[in-house]
Order: C-alpha cells, then sequence, then structure tokens
C-alpha cells in the first residue's frame, strides 16, 4: 500500500502548471483532490515519476454563473462547492444534485469536477449531467487553448483526448434555454459511497406551446466504456407530446443501446433492466419540470 | 472467605446478593448507579480522536512485519526461496512456518492451524512466509522478492463438492471425508411426533458469508526481552486470555512469562474472538530480533484472514399439531468451514441448540457437518450459531401461520416459553419476558393492524429471537471461574477495578464501573477501571457469548463483599449502630432505620485505611454447570451442553419495507423493537446495542456477502465492493426495553448484544414475502433476486389465469 517515490510540485500559477505539465509529459501526473489518484497509487495501477499538485492555483477553482450567460467552472472546484452553490443548484439542479451524490461528505470535500471527468470512470456521476447540458471543456496547454465537447473528450475508460503537454482548465456550461429541463438518477445497492449501478440524465426542451418536445438529450453511464448518448430516443420523441406509450417506447430504445458489463456490482441483464426503469422515471420527472409542473 | 460465612453473616446468596422479599428500604432493586444512562467512561478520548489504539503505539527500536500470502487457494508448497529479501538493506528477519510448527486454534481438540503454512496452502491469502523490516515499505518490498513455488491442487469452495470430491481431494490429511466434525442429536420421538401433527411443512434455507467488518484491522505489537525472556504484547482482540494461552502454545514460553495488554480497541463483533496470525507473527519476529515489532493488516488481510459467519446450508422441517403447538422439529445443517477448525464444533453444536428456544419443543432432530472448503475460514460472528437457524426456523413459522390461517404474532406466542423454563436438551431458563417482548413489538408497531394489509411493494414482518448470556464452559477441559475480579479501595487512588475483561468498544468497562459502583454505594464517576490486561487484571474469559455483564457483575458483587462488610464494621463503630443496619448509597454510610446517624463514605474510607492500609476485595464467577442430556430418557447426549447459559435474553422485532417493484431495491423504512435484557445497566448503552445489532444483521440480510472467483480468490476484499449500509440506510428505530429483572442474575442482568441480532434476518424476510407475495430462502436478498423472482412470479400467475 506505499506508493513508489516521485518528485513532487506544487506550482502557484496557471502558467507555472502548464510549463510543468508541457516539460513532464506523460510522466507526469495532475494531483487536483487525489481520490482518484491516490486508490490507482497506492494499488500500484499507476506509478507517475511526478506529482503536479494544482491546488495552490486559484484560477484552476471557483464558479462563475452570471444571467444569461450560462456557467464557468473551474476544473479544481470541489464537488462540495457544486453540491452547495446556490446559483448552480437553481439554473442545474441536475449537476448540483449528481455532485451530492458522489461518495461522501468526506471525499466531496475533496474531489474535483475536472478529476471526476479526468478519471474517465463509466461510472462517474458528474460528467451524465455535464453531457446532456451539452458542457464544454477548456484544454490548455504552453502553445494556448482549445475547446471540446465533453461527449468528444471522454473516449473510452480511463481515456481521455488530452494530448500530451494538455490539461483541463475550465467547463463552459451554455445557459438553459426557456422551457427545458434536465435531470440526474442513479441506481446503486445503497444511497452512498456507492459506484452507480446505471446513471442516467435527461435535457428536454419544449416548444412554446410548452407540451410538444423540440429538443431531447438521454446519456447514460455504467453501460459503455463512455458516457452514452441515445441516438435512438430524439428521434422518438421530437415534435412529440410525451405519453406513456411513447415513454414506453423511448425507454426500450434506450435499453437496446445500452451495452453494459457483468461485474462485481451487477449483471449486465439485472443494467439493462435499470436502464429501462430510470428512462421511463426521468424522462417523466424531466418532461413534468420542463412544463413547469 | 467460603461462600457459607457470607450467607450467615450478610444473608446472601452464593453469588453474595440479596434476596427477595424484603422492604423498599432493603430493595435490592432500588438502584442509584445501575439503570442511569451515563456516558461511557471512553467516549470522550474516542470522540477527540485521543485514544491510544495499538496501531498508534511507537516503542524505541520499533520496527515492522508484513506478511506474505498465498495466490493459491489450495496448493502443495513447493519451494520458499527468500535470500534475495534477506539481501534487502533494512530487511532484519525472514520466517516461515516451520519455525512455529505447534498448531493453534481455540477449540483445542480440533486445533490444526499453523502461524504460517507448512508444506501446503488452504486459502487464497494464507500466510506462507513474514519479514521484520526497518519500515513498512522495506518490509512491503521484501514480500515481493520472497519467491514460493507451489503445485496446484484442485479447489473446492462448495462444502457439497468437497465431501463429494473427499476420495480425490483432502483439505487436511486427518480428515478423511473433508469434515471437521459431524453430529446427531436426538430427542423424544420424532417421526411418532410427525405423523400425529396436523401441520407440517418442509423447507431449505441457504445463509451467505457476511464478515463482520469491524473498523480497526488485526494488529499486534510485540516486545520480547531477550534479558528475561519476558513477552509483552499488545494486541486488539476479544480473547486476552485464549490468545495468552495459545501463544504460550505457539511460542513455546510459559504463560507467566506472556503479558497481554489491550490497548482501546476499533470493534471485534467475533472476528477478533480467535488468536490473529499478526499477534504470533508479531511475536516470532520480536523474539528472533530482539526488537519490538508491529504488525497492522491491510483491509484485504482482514477478508484473506477472514472468520465471519459460516455460510449454513439447513434443511428444516416443522410439525405443529391442530392447535398449532410445535410438536417436532428436524433441522439438517450444513456448515461451510472454510479451510481451518477455528470456533466450528462449537458452532455447529450452537446451531444445534437453538432449536430449543424461544419455543417449546418437545421432540427435535439435529443433524449436523461442519465441511473444510478451500476458503478463508469461517468463525465467531455477532450471534455465533443462532442467526443462521433462527431466520430458518422463523420464516418457516411465518409459513406455517399463513397454512393455519392466523396471524404469526399468535403462533408465537402460543409456543413462547415462560420463566423457569427447561428445554428437552436440559437448557435451563430461569427467566424469560419474551411474550412482552412479542406484545411490545407488536402493539407499538401497530404489526395487527398492518399485516397482509398493505398495498403491494409494502409489508411488515415479525420475528422473535434470545441468545445466551454466557457460555457454562471453557473451551479447554477445565472448571475454573470465567471471572475474577480484584477491587481496591484507599484514598490514593479512590475506587479501582482491576479485571482483564477486554472492552472492545462494547462498553463493558462503563458497565462494570457503574456496578461497583452500585455495589460500594459510590457513584460511578468514582470507579477506575483497568481491564485488558493478563498482568494487571485478575482472570477473565474473553469478551464473546455476551458473557461480560453478567460474569463481571456476579464477581464484582463477591468481591464487594469483603470491602462492604469492613467499611459496615468501621463506620459502625463511629456511628454507634449496628454494622449489618448499615446502607451503602451516594457516597454515605447510614443507618436504614435512624437516617439521621449518616458518615461519608470518603470518612469511613480514611478510618479503615489509616489503621488497616489499602481495602481489597476479590470476587469471581462460575457458570452453574448442567449435564447435556435428554431430560426424558437422562441420556447424555453428544454436544448438548453448548448452549446452556446462566441466563438468556431475549428480542422481538416488527420491520416494515418498501419493496421498489421496478428496480427490485428493499428499502427497510422503520423497526419496532422490544428486547429483554434484564435490567438495563446502561440504558442508552442498551439502545446503541441493539441499534447496532439491528444494521449489523440489516447489512448481512440485503448486501454483504464475500465472494471468490472459481479458483478461491477474492472479489471484493475491501469496502468497496463489500457493500455495508451506511447511515443513508439506517431505518427509523423504536428500541423498547421491556420490563424485566431476572432474580438469579447479578442486578437483575442479562445480554443484549447478540439477542437483537436474532430476528433481523426473518423479520425482513417475513416483510418481503408480506409485501411481494415472494419468500425467500437465499441470502442476502439483492434487488437482482427480487426483481427475478416478481418475473416468475408474474409468469406463473399469467400461466394460471
Ligand atoms: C471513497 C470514494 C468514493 C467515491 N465515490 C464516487 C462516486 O460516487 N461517484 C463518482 O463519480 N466518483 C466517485 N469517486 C471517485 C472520485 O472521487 C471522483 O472521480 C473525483 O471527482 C475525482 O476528483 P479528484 O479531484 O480527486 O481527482 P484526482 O484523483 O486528483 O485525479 C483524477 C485523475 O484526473 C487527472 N486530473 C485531475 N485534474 C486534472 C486536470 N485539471 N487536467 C488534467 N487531468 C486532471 C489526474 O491526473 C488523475 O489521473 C469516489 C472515490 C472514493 C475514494
Amino acid at each position: 500500500m506505499f506508493l513508489n517515490h516521485f518528485e513532487y510540485f506544487a506550482p502557484k500559477t496557471s502558467r507555472e502548471t502548464l510549463e510543468l505539465v508541457s516539460r513532464l509529459g506523460n510522466k507526469a501526473k495532475i494531483l487536483a483532490g487525489g481520490t482518484d489518484l491516490m486508490v490507482l497509487m497506492k494499488a500500484k495501477a499507476i506509478s507517475p515519476e511526478y506529482l503536479i499538485d494544482i491546488n495552490g492555483v486559484e484560477e484552476f477553482k471557483g464558479i462563475v454563473c452570471e444571467e444569461g450567460k450560462g456557467a464557468v467552472i473551474g476544473a479544481n472546484t470541489k464537488l462540495a462547492e457544486i453540491q452547495f452553490s446556490e446559483e448552480l443548484k437553481a439554473k442545474y439542479p441536475a449537476l448540483a444534485y449528481a455532485a451530492g451524490e458522489v461518495g461522501s461528505s468526506q471525499v466531496r470535500h475533496m474531489a474535483s469536477l475536472g478529476g471526476n471527468t479526468c478519471n474517465a470512470s463509466p461510472a462517474a456521476d458528474t460528467p451524465i449531467p455535464l453531457v446532456a447540458l451539452g458542457t464544454k471543456v477548456v484544454i490548455n496547454s504552453l502553445s494556448g487553448e482549445r475547446e471540446l465537447l465533453l461527449e468528444d473528450f471522454i473516449q473510452n475508460v480511463r481515456k481521455t483526448n488530452l494530448a500530451e503537454g494538455e490539461m483541463l482548465t475550465n467547463f463552459i456550461l451554455p445557459e438553459p434555454v426557456p422551457q427545458s429541463a434536465c435531470r440526474y438518477t442513479y441506481m446503486g445497492r445503497r444511497d452512498a459511497m456507492e459506484i452507480d449501478i446505471v446513471n442516467m440524465a435527461v435535457n428536454i426542451e419544449l416548444e412554446t406551446d410548452g407540451e410538444t418536445i423540440k429538443n431531447v438529450k438521454l446519456v447514460m453511464g455504467s453501460v459503455y466504456p463512455r458516457p452514452l448518448v441515445s441516438k435512438e430516443v430524439p428521434p422518438l420523441l421530437i415534435g412529440q407530446k410525451l405519453s406513456e406509450a411513447l415513454i414506453e417506447k423511448a425507454a426500450e430504445a434506450a435499453q437496446g443501446e445500452a451495452k453494459p458489463i457483468d461485474d462485481i456490482r451487477a449483471s449486465a441483464e439485472y443494467r439493462r433492466e435499470i436502464v429501462k426503469v430510470l428512462a421511463r422515471r426521468l424522462l417523466k420527472e424531466t418532461y413534468d419540470a420542463a412544463k413547469g409542473v | 472467605m467460603a461462600d457459607k460465612d457470607l450467607k450467615t453473616k450478610w444473608n446472601l446468596t452464593p453469588g453474595g446478593w440479596n434476596l427477595e422479599g424484603v422492604p423498599a428500604y432493603q430493595d435490592e432493586k432500588r438502584f442509584t448507579q445501575v439503570g442511569r444512562s451515563v456516558p461511557r467512561v471512553d467516549g470522550p478520548v474516542k470522540v477527540k480522536g485521543e485514544a491510544v489504539y495499538t496501531g498508534d503505539m511507537i516503542l524505541p527500536g520499533m520496527v515492522y512485519g508484513k506478511i506474505k500470502r498465498s495466490t493459491y487457494a489450495h496448493a502443495i508448497i513447493k519451494k520458499i526461496d527468500y535470500s534475495k529479501a534477506l539481501e534487502l538493506p533494512g530487511v532484519l528477519a525472514v520466517i516461515t512456518g516451520e519455525e512455529a510448527p505447534n498448531k493453534w486454534g481455540i477449540v483445542p481438540q480440533a486445533a490444526n492451524e499453523t502461524v504460517l503454512a507448512i508444506g501446503k496452502v488452504r486459502f487464497y491469502g494464507e500466510g506462507v512466509a513474514a519479514v521484520a523490516a526497518v519500515d513498512e515499505e522495506t518490509a512491503e518490498a521484501a514480500l515481493e522478492l520472497i519467491e514460493v513455488e507451489y503445485e496446484p491442487l484442485p479447489v473446492l469452495l462448495d462444502p457439497f463438492e468437497s465431501m463429494a470430491r473427499a476420495g480425490e481431494v483432502l483439505i487436511h490429511e486427518d480428515s478423511p471425508k473433508n469434515i471437521l466434525h459431524e453430529g446427531e442429536q436426538v430427542y423424544g420421538d420424532i417421526d411418532k411426533a410427525f405423523a400425529e401433527c396436523e401441520y407440517v411443512l418442509e423447507r431449505e434455507f441457504h445463509t451467505n458469508y457476511p464478515q463482520h467488518g469491524f473498523l480497526e484491522p488485526q494488529t499486534a505489537l510485540a516486545s520480547y526481552d531477550p534479558q528475561s525472556g519476558q513477552m509483552h504484547l499488545w494486541a486488539s482482540t476479544q480473547i486476552p486470555h485464549y490468545l495468552h494461552r495459545q501463544l504460550s502454545i505457539v511460542l513455546e514460553i510459559p504463560m507467566n512469562k506472556i503479558r497481554v495488554t489491550l490497548p482501546a480497541i476499533g470493534g471485534g463483533f467475533g472476528g477478533k474472538g480467535e488468536a490473529s496470525i499478526a499477534e504470533f507473527v508479531a511475536s516470532l519476529l520480536s523474539r528472533k530480533i530482539g526488537r519490538p515489532v508491529s504488525v497492522t493488516f491491510e483491509r484485504n488481510e482482514v477478508f484473506f484472514t477472514n472468520k465471519g459467519r459460516h455460510p449454513c446450508h439447513m434443511k428444516v422441517k416443522m410439525g405443529l399439531d391442530k392447535e398449532g403447538y410445535i410438536k417436532a422439529i428436524d433441522f439438517d445443517n450444513t456448515l461451510d468451514k472454510g479451510a481451518y477448525s477455528g470456533w466450528g464444533m462449537v458452532v455447529l453444536f450452537y446451531t444445534a441448540s437453538m432449536l430449543h428456544l424461544p419455543y417449546e419443543v418437545p421432540n427435535v432432530r439435529f443433524r449436523g457437518r461442519s465441511v473444510y472448503t478451500n476458503k478463508p475460514s469461517t468463525g465467531a460472528m455477532r450471534g455465533l450459531g443462532g442467526v443462521q437457524p433462527r431466520w430458518a426456523l422463523e420464516c418457516i413459522m411465518d409459513e406455517l401461520a399463513e397454512v393455519m390461517g392466523i396471524s404469526p404474532y399468535e403462533l408465537k406466542m402460543k409456543n413462547a416459553i415462560e420463566s423457569s423454563h427447561t428445554c428437552i436438551n436440559n437448557m435451563f431458563v430461569p427467566h424469560s419476558e419474551y411474550k412482552k417482548c412479542l406484545e411490545t413489538a407488536v402493539e407499538k408497531s401497530g404489526f395487527l393492524e398492518k399485516h397482509g394489509k398493505l398495498p403491494f411493494g409494502k409489508g411488515i414482518g415479525i420475528a422473535g429471537g434470545y441468545y445466551i448470556s454466557g457460555t457454562a464452559y471453557t473451551l479447554y477441559q477445565n472448571y475454573k471461574p470465567h471471572t475474577s475480579v480484584m477491587i481496591r479501595v484507599d484514598t490514593e487512588a479512590g475506587v479501582t477495578l482491576m479485571c482483564a475483561a477486554a472492552d472492545i468498544g462494547q462498553g463493558c468497562n462503563t458497565v462494570m464501573a457503574q456496578m461497583v459502583a452500585e455495589e460500594l454505594g459510590v457513584h460511578y464517576e468514582d470507579v477506575h477501571v483497568q481491564s485488558g490486561d493478563t498482568e494487571i487484571g485478575a482472570f477473565d474469559l474473553g469478551s464473546f457469548a455476551s458473557r461480560l455483564t453478567y460474569a463481571s457483575g456476579a464477581a464484582i458483587k463477591m468481591a464487594c463483599v469483603e470491602i462492604n462488610q469492613k467499611i459496615k464494621e468501621t463506620a459502625a463503630g463511629m456511628l454507634g449502630v449496628r454494622a449489618d443496619q448499615l446502607v451503602l448509597k451516594n457516597r454515605e454510610v447510614y443507618s436504614m432505620y435512624e437516617t439521621k446517624k449518616r458518615i461519608p463514605w470518603e470518612k469511613v474510607v480514611e478510618a479503615y485505611t489509616s489503621i488497616n492500609g489499602s481495602l481489597v476485595g476479590l470476587g469471581n464467577f462460575s457458570p452453574p454447570r448442567r449435564k447435556g442430556i435428554d431430560i426424558v430418557t437422562g441420556n447424555r447426549v453428544q454436544g448438548a451442553n453448548i448452549g446452556h447459559s446462566p441466563t438468556f435474553g431475549f428480542s422481538a422485532q416488527v420491520h416494515e419495507v418498501e419493496v421498489d417493484v421496478e428496480t427490485g431495491r428493499i428499502y427497510v423504512k422503520k423497526v419496532t423493537e422490544a428486547g429483554d435484557c434484564g435490567t438495563p445497566v446502561n440504558p442508552m448503552s442498551v439502545d446503541g446495542q441493539v441499534e447496532g445489532s439491528i444494521m449489523f444483521n440489516l447489512g448481512a440480510c440485503l448486501y454483504e456477502d464475500q465472494k471468490l472467483d472459481a479458483n478461491g480468490k477474492h472479489l471484493n476484499p475491501n469496502f468497496h465492493d463489500y457493500k455495508t449500509p451506511t447511515t443513508m440506510e439506517m431505518p427509523e428505530m423504536d428500541t423498547n426495553i421491556v420490563e424485566s429483572y431476572d432474580h438469579t442474575a447479578p442486578f437483575g442482568v442479562k445480554e443484549t448484544g447478540e439477542g437483537a441480532v436474532q430476528p433481523t434476518f426473518p423479520a425482513i424476510t417475513n416483510a418481503i414475502y408480506d409485501a411481494i407475495g415472494v419468500r425467500f430462502y437465499n441470502l442476502p436478498i439483492t434487488p437482482e433476486m427480487v426483481l427475478k423472482a416478481l418475473k416468475e412470479k408474474k409468469a406463473v400467475e399469467a400461466s394460471s389465469k
């Protein structure tokens, strides 16, 4: 249970950090909350030669949430801060709720939003609502900055689009459109310290009539190597008013797309069953929220 | 002092307490210290994080030990080469099994474990070598350098397969059927009884493989002094004495050269009710290098070495007559022992004794066998031997009540035993308020109004249970007192209790302080407790079998007789009244007739000690001894004395559940419990024990299960994947202590730490049936099982339409 020997850096500015990231490349790991990194290092699954602790860099922290301008969340913002942010709770309840369901209180006070995404675990909580919300990530390196949709950023189990010398700095959340709602839900064996068996977010936008679905995005976690954005649900629901029959159809479509595996937590068969149940419940909940009921 | 003298002088029972039928001013039940909800004596330091656990201790020159573990569940060890490890700078010693070949095991007749494997490994994670090094990191690196060559053997993970393939593969050479022990107990004539029964049901039940989940992993610190040959071991154990005894056997050092000390302990629940390899390894390494050695298990090592609850495969047949009286039980139990014997034989026969209570059963047949498998050994776990049969019996009674068309409550009340009950196996129950438990739980929960009447998905279930308050026998042949205590009173230290009881977090130090204070007439805050040390404290058998409150209570009573007599005689002279008319209460000594004649207790102590020096009282306790016989025929029955106890605690529980019929998740929403724990010495502690008990088995019923792959390797040896319930899963609890006083017990006490785990499995299982109409016969009951069962039920209903 001992960590390998490594050299430790604690930069104070984003510039210093990027220089280190650039210079040390793949031999280094960024240390945010360490709630994933330390576990992997103790298990000797990875043994980085350098750790770059970004907790001293103020620029990577914080929530900027302005009326009509979406939100920008620094990569090293703690999940507890997101969970308790009044602004985020009002504008992005799905994200605040998902952040509050991660691990335990102790974990949430250490864990960062960026770490949750960069760790690229298929069961992670926050990437699912973030993808449903159309979030973009900001990626920086010494040579500049680029933006990418989060759903394109997470590529596979523990694999992201980050190139050597790059790091994640910000999440950009678009302003929710009127008559829309996004909700998150998950299923586990217990209600805390749980790695989800299945999790899911749904974002629904309604036409001005307040009933017809204009846009829908359904995202599933724990059933695919990365967040799975349903392709089949939107064509079934767009232009429709949600009915029990449609809910059933859409839930079945999502179930058909899910490609879960058997593991110690649940069987694939059970997971598929749960996809359908969660989809049914969450579509209804989100639709009602979008309608304002 | 002989018992006879005590009786004539103070009119006390042999145990040293007053008789009933006395006026109020002499009423033994008018307690001031016992029955008070007082904060735990160990509370403040634990809350502040200042309690010192074994792993917190650092001794000068101390080094660290680590254990190399087998990567096979069953294999011949061909060769161990540790030369490279020895060459690593900082490594001080390496040991292997041959260094300590004497077998250990808490039941000496069956002891078959060595400290480190010799010649063969029998479970995945078994220790094969150990290293001492200057720091943990070096020790861990050294383990990597030890090369072990194995020749794999077939791995037997299922007890039935193990028995079937015994001709081909043996786990222990001296157990030709792969069976540790098998036994049969027959009382009465069950065939005749079943033939006369109106209602007979037969079912099979299978329990799971949970572990205790204590927070502090096994930890030991040994310091051997080569000069004097004295070994001092600090250890996280429940059983300082049995550990002491086994250390002596393994180390070949006399017990009087070994001292076992218990620092603060982070829970045990039975898992530290056997010696741990950590203790032996630390001691052996310390002796080898002459420096203190500390060994702390990682969490996965706690899982590897296990000693959790036995999976039981039970066939149960129960018969009732027309009126619903239980006439016969036929019970067949196959226990999964894992690799080594440990508590095995005792657990086997406990599952037999549990058939005889809390209901009257005139005809009983038990057949059972404890079978070796290549799994980490099972052992003692809260409610040892009771939880599995209780689940089966209370569930089958639920079914029988349904068949009869009566409430399960009615069926239980009809059959429940009462005080002064002798079971057919000669087990004697001096006192029982079990019926009151059932009544209270039913009344407070509204069970009768809800059972069978809640909407689909919601359900309510009831079950009862009991447990022993100590055992009647030591595990090795000896009839010495099970507990001895020493109480010292003087002006320097006040009141000090010295004993070797193990406070493992259950709170016995607090309860003992209350009992000493009560008996001496002082306040519990006045009492210092020195416990958990085999050198400072007098003899104690250990913390298991829910024995401490009763046993320590009796010994404390006896020790106080001598002290109180001297205090009273001294005070009598000072006050000018008769000694036998004096009362000791609230730090005062006064005449029960002329209450103005009073004097502070402390003044009397001062007067006594200034003439005679410190006051010391010794007390001990031996449980009553009864034969294990069939009381009708008088014939001896094998193992029938296992399960005898001075008295018994009872509990009834009503659980209300909600089942999410789409996801299969089960939510226990409310538990109403009523318990008979005799006099609650510290009611707040009783509530804690009961709530803890319910959560403990709620976990094992719905969540917890150790999983192994086909090669016997653990799939979930950590708290990440081995799921226990969290506070989020804790239901609303209404725990009630029913009015109860056992006149044969010191202060009227009984157990409370293990009785309340007994009804939890069946109450939940029965509630699930009430909610969704499905009976489960396998544990844990998982969401996947619920969904599958509901699907099957739907299919059956559809086809029958
Ligand atoms: C007990 C426990 C319970 C948990 N429960 C949950 C749960 O319920 N749900 C859940 O989703 N997760 C859970 N986790 C996982 C973990 O807490 C989260 O994934 C967390 O958000 C990780 O954030 P961190 O800041 O600790 O990341 P770290 O461990 O510091 O980093 C994780 C990875 O991301 C990289 N990284 C971090 N920040 C950046 C950046 N800005 N740019 C590039 N790379 C970066 C690191 O180098 C590392 O590889 C749990 C963990 C524990 C220990």
